[in-house]
């Protein structure tokens, strides 16, 4: 198995804490993590170690990243040791101050902002009151400092029906080159409040059939990598390819998704080294204890999720006799996790059997 | 670039060297990154800012079993290609 010496991205969980408590946000509610927060100097530490090991990005996000007092002394020590950064945040602490700093570092890819909404009544449904109007303020003073804003749009209950209102925001009024969309995962406290969260079904086509629209109406700039608008996409393809008789895809018909563990690593707020910032249970080491080269390199529960690509779809019961499984990935192991209690198990939320038995239909696709 | 030249590596530059020979150099201000192999790895260690390209190339050529005959013309068109992207510094200076 070929293992990059060390990881090129590292994506780190700055801080336990948040000054919004969104009802699907993946990271609070999540018994694995103790929600406690490094001094600066460990982190610092742990950057000089980065430095060593020649990554090249870190993606700093939380909890609030924003709500660090020492945000910019963290900068400039992962700045001093040669990489770039990141930021996911729900824009609301960002002022002149700091994103006059971001920009002169010159190492900033971009800074995420969560925007749900084309107002109010949608973004602050699960977000809480006053969001909507730090995010944009915080976009706002982002693009005047000339710092690259990227915006993820979260899509649930409260918000499937003002996605072409939200695209009008973002693209045609606030500019932006594209914006990305996901859906409220069975993750962290959504799975608190997943009946007033998460999409049905119904929700789910009439969210696909809208993103579609908004795709092809502003040429690419709406984006997904996961969500209604992914699925769509792909499960279209898997029932083309189904329908014709095809062969299987080249990453069909085994776990093959996610291929992260081949490129990075991350770190929750506590220090502990964990797979991804969304399977913190898989403890693989602590910050400045161990060495982050012979955790990436040597440890067996890592080297474990890259062998994971060999497992056929075809041993689970759950894909016994379905005819997509030659064209299936098995999706996200993390979701995998939280619905059955498996990583190495299909993700049963991104089924697409389970979806047209549940009523889904891909005819306006 | 002359022969004569002594570029030196950004030391802003970071190589990573990653897994069958094949190595990266990326630039944290620009974002911009360059796939190479391990005579490009060499060349770019021999970057000091003392050695000539020439003197790189004839170090290359030394180590290398089936060096081919255009050592010093790859040699310097790698370190063409790197100055064009920001990645070393060049004083030219006319040693000959």
């Amino acid at each position: 198995m070929h293992v990059m010496r060390t990881p090129r991205t590292v994506d780190i969980d700055l801080t336990a804490r948040c000054n919004l408590r969104c009802r699907y946000c993946y990271f609070f509610d999540n018994p694995a993590v103790p929600y406690e927060d490094l001094p600066t100097e460990e982190w610092l530490r742990f950057f000089d170690e980065l430095g060593r090991c020649a990554v090249m990005d870190v993606c700093l996000a939380g909890g609030e990243p924003f709500i660090r007092e020492d945000l910019p002394q963290l900068l400039e020590g992962i700045a001093h040791n040669r990489m770039r950064f990141a930021l996911l945040s729900n824009g609301v602490l960002i002022d002149d101050e700091i994103a006059a700093f971001i920009a002169a570092t010159g190492r900033c890819n971009y800074v995420q902002v969560s925007v749900d909404g084309s107002g109010p009544e949608t973004h602050d449904a699960c977000r809480g009151k006053g969001a909507f109007e730090g995010a944009l303020r915080g976009i706002r003073t982002l693009q005047r400092h000339g710092v690259k804003v990227a915006v993820r749009v979260t899509i649930h209950r409260h918000n499937v029906h003002d996605l072409e209102a939200t695209a009008r925001l973002l693209l045609d009024e606030l500019g932006l080159d594209s914006f990305g969309t996901n859906s409220a995962g069975y993750l962290g406290s959504c799975r608190v409040h997943a009946d007033d969260v998460m999409l049905t079904t119904q929700e789910r086509m009439a969210a696909m059939e809208t993103l579609l629209h908004l795709a092809e109406k502003y040429d690419g700039r709406v984006q997904a990598s996961a969500g209604p608008l992914s699925e769509a996409r792909t499960w279209a393809r898997m029932e083309e390819a189904r329908a014709a008789g095809a062969p299987p895809f080249p990453n069909g018909g085994r776990l093959t998704a996610c291929g992260c563990h081949s490129s990075k690593i991350a770190v929750r707020a506590d220090g502990a080294i964990v797979p991804c910032n969304m399977l913190t249970h898989i403890e693989l080491g602590r910050i400045n204890q161990d060495s982050l080269a012979e955790v990436w390199q040597r440890h067996p529960a890592l080297n474990e999720l890259r062998v994971r690509h060999a497992i056929p779809l075809a041993e689970f019961e759950f894909c016994a006799g379905c005819e997509y499984v030659p064209y299936c990935t098995g999706n996200c192991p993390a979701l995998a996790y939280t619905l059955t209690g498996q990583v190495n198990h299909p993700s049963p939320d991104a089924c697409l059997r389970r979806f047209l038995a549940d009523g889904g239909t891909l005819k306006a696709i | 670039m002359k022969p004569t030249a002594k570029p030196v590596a950004d030391p802003q530059v970071v190589l990573r060297e990653e897994f069958d020979d094949w190595a990266v150099l990326f630039h944290p201000l620009t974002a911009e990154a360059v796939g190479t192999g391990p005579v490009g790895v060499a060349i770019w260690k021999a970057l000091d800012g003392q050695r000539t390209l020439t003197e790189i190339a004839a170090e290359i050529e030394a180590q290398c079993e089936d060096a081919p005959d255009t050592v010093l013309e790859d040699t310097v068109a790698f370190a063409e290609d790197l100055e064009r992207r920001l990645f070393v510094l060049v004083e030219e200076k006319d040693e000959g």
